[in-house]
């Protein structure tokens, strides 16, 4: 095995399980569209509060469905095989989460478009939201594949891995959600876009080994 | 020296009395659980413990 | 430096011997500090020219946030120490440490929601300071549900240290948005660092309540840990000698 074929590897199971992807989609949209029924559907509302609709969405889609990210694996004996490959573990971890960043990511960045649309979003913060999304769900997908990991070896892990995970989100959403604010009231927003890029980063650089720790500990 | 002047004036807290002390209440009520929650903690572990070593040696 | 004492808090016996001698004499010195600091703002301590005596609460609050915030720091060192030297000690000492750290971080929450009735006129406030007390409560909690949930031993203790260092990482993440939002909460009260801008006779049983409840939960913490050591040394001769002859 190489770092390439398992690359093609991990885009052939997941193009033949595209239904996951959908799944988390689908759930995305649902959320995003209990808001204007649950709280108000008039633009006084929706138009301000979009940006944070749709990355509550996001992030709530995000930890849900990276919950199986290693379960199918674990069960399969493909990640103790993973572990013994003799390639270095946080590579390949980087990824798997790379390729369902990417499949998961770009169906949901062409959706954001319609829906900032729906929540009557104005055009200009339509970009902000777009390159906040860009820039911060890598943070999503990495500290949520740390909280698939812990979890792996569980039948019932979901709630406790959603109850570890979402609080390490919060940084992430706060920022997202200012920069969108900021550039709503014509503040400068590049500051943010920062920080949310050195989070990011910052778990890009952390994430992968963490995943390793808690993979080796879960397949002994 | 006392802050208050008398007995009364110490309970009533100025004009919030209520609000200290339910926190002082509330506190004193979570404090202890968490100690006698510790103790508690150390008897069970002991207890079974010993009744173990017990079936064992009997075994 | 000699790294003797760090290699023998490795060894569970070491600990449990060393704390048996400790444990309750620092409980007992925590528990007195905390009466007289707390005795000593409540009833002698100025009356406060701007809240009155509602600001009495502060006796509780900041001791109970400062330990809320120093029980996690304490958490996240541990599990480094864990993930680096895979020492036995520090999963007993997270295990021990973030029951505690939840009930600190509980105590915290709520004497502000008490505090923030009368002076701020509402019980909760979207604060940052709120906010990131709320999140570490949280934390706690899923350090102690993790603990719960996972069976396999080596797991949990891997499970709660890596969650322990990102709580750790992300700490001064929350703390710089204390900082960056500019919200309803004063600035921090207390400092050791800084000379305080309360009057010394307020000020000083604030202190003595702060060194009161670190004494306390040093306390507690040994006894928890102590369990724990039993419960996990319990296939060792010292162990069942030591639970059979009542030398508990």
């Amino acid at each position: 095995m190489t770092y390439l074929s398992f690359f093609k590897a991990e885009c052939l199971t997941l193009f033949r399980s595209k239904q996951r992807v959908v799944n988390a989609l689908l759930f995305f949209v649902l959320v995003v569209v209990l808001f204007p029924l649950g709280i108000d559907p008039s633009a006084d509302f929706l138009a301000p509060a979009a940006g944070g609709i749709i990355w509550c969405a996001a992030a709530l889609s995000v930890v849900v469905s990276i919950e199986s990210l290693y379960k199918e694996s674990y069960a399969d004996g493909t990640l103790t095989q993973l572990v013994v490959s003799g390639l270095s573990l946080p590579w390949l971890i980087l990824i798997k989460v790379g390729v369902y960043w990417l499949a998961m990511m770009l169906p949901l960045l062409l959706l954001t478009p319609v829906f900032a649309q729906m929540l009557f979003l104005p055009s200009d913060s339509l970009l902000v939201l777009l390159a906040t999304l860009l820039i911060g769900t890598p943070g999503l997908f990495l500290i949520g594949s740390i909280g698939a990991a812990l979890t792996v070896s569980l039948k019932q892990g979901a709630m406790l891995m959603v109850l570890l995970i979402l609080p390490f989100y919060f940084p992430i959403i706060i920022f997202s959600t200012a920069a969108i604010k900021a550039i709503q009231f014509g503040l400068p927003y590049g500051g943010l876009l920062a920080l949310l890029a050195a989070i990011s980063l910052l778990a890009l650089v952390v994430a992968p080994v963490m995943t390793s720790l808690c993979i080796k500990a879960s397949v002994r | 020296m006392m802050a208050f002047d008398s007995v009364a004036d110490f309970l009533q807290m100025g004009t919030h009395g209520g609000f200290v002390w339910s926190t002082y209440g509330l506190v004193l009520l979570i404090l202890t659980g968490l100690i006698l929650n510790t103790l508690q903690g150390r008897r069970k572990v002991i207890r079974q413990l010993k009744k173990r070593y017990l079936r064992e040696s009997n075994s | 430096m000699s790294w003797i004492w760090f290699h023998k808090l490795g060894s569970p016996k070491w600990f449990y011997q060393w704390s048996s001698k400790w444990a309750t004499a620092v409980f007992l010195i925590g528990l007195l500090a905390t009466l007289i600091g707390v005795g000593w703002g409540l009833g002698f301590a100025p009356t406060d020219y701007q809240q009155g005596e509602t600001y009495r609460i502060i006796y509780l609050h900041v001791p109970a946030a400062v330990l809320a915030e120093s029980c996690y720091f304490s958490l996240g060192v541990a599990g480094f120490v864990y993930l680096v030297w895979q020492m036995k000690m520090a999963p007993i000492f997270i295990k021990s440490m973030a029951p505690i750290g939840a009930a600190m971080a509980a105590i915290a929450l709520l004497s502000g929601a008490i505090w923030g009735k009368p002076t701020w006129g509402t019980w909760w406030v979207w604060d940052a300071r709120l906010t990131s007390v709320l999140v570490l409560f949280i934390l706690y909690m899923g350090i102690i549900a993790l603990q719960n949930t996972l069976e396999d031993v080596t797991l949990a203790n891997q499970a709660a240290a890596i969650v322990s260092v990102l709580g750790l990482i992300n700490l001064p993440i929350i703390k710089y948005s204390v900082n960056w939002w500019n919200t309803l909460h004063q600035p921090a009260s207390f400092s050791l660092t800084k000379k305080p801008t309360m009057p010394m006779d307020m000020w000083l049983p604030l202190l003595i309540a702060v060194i009161g409840f670190y004494c306390l939960v040093a306390g507690l913490a040994m006894w928890r840990m102590q369990s724990e050591i039993l419960l996990r040394e319990r296939r060792t001769q010292w162990v069942k000698e030591k639970v059979m002859n009542d030398g508990v």
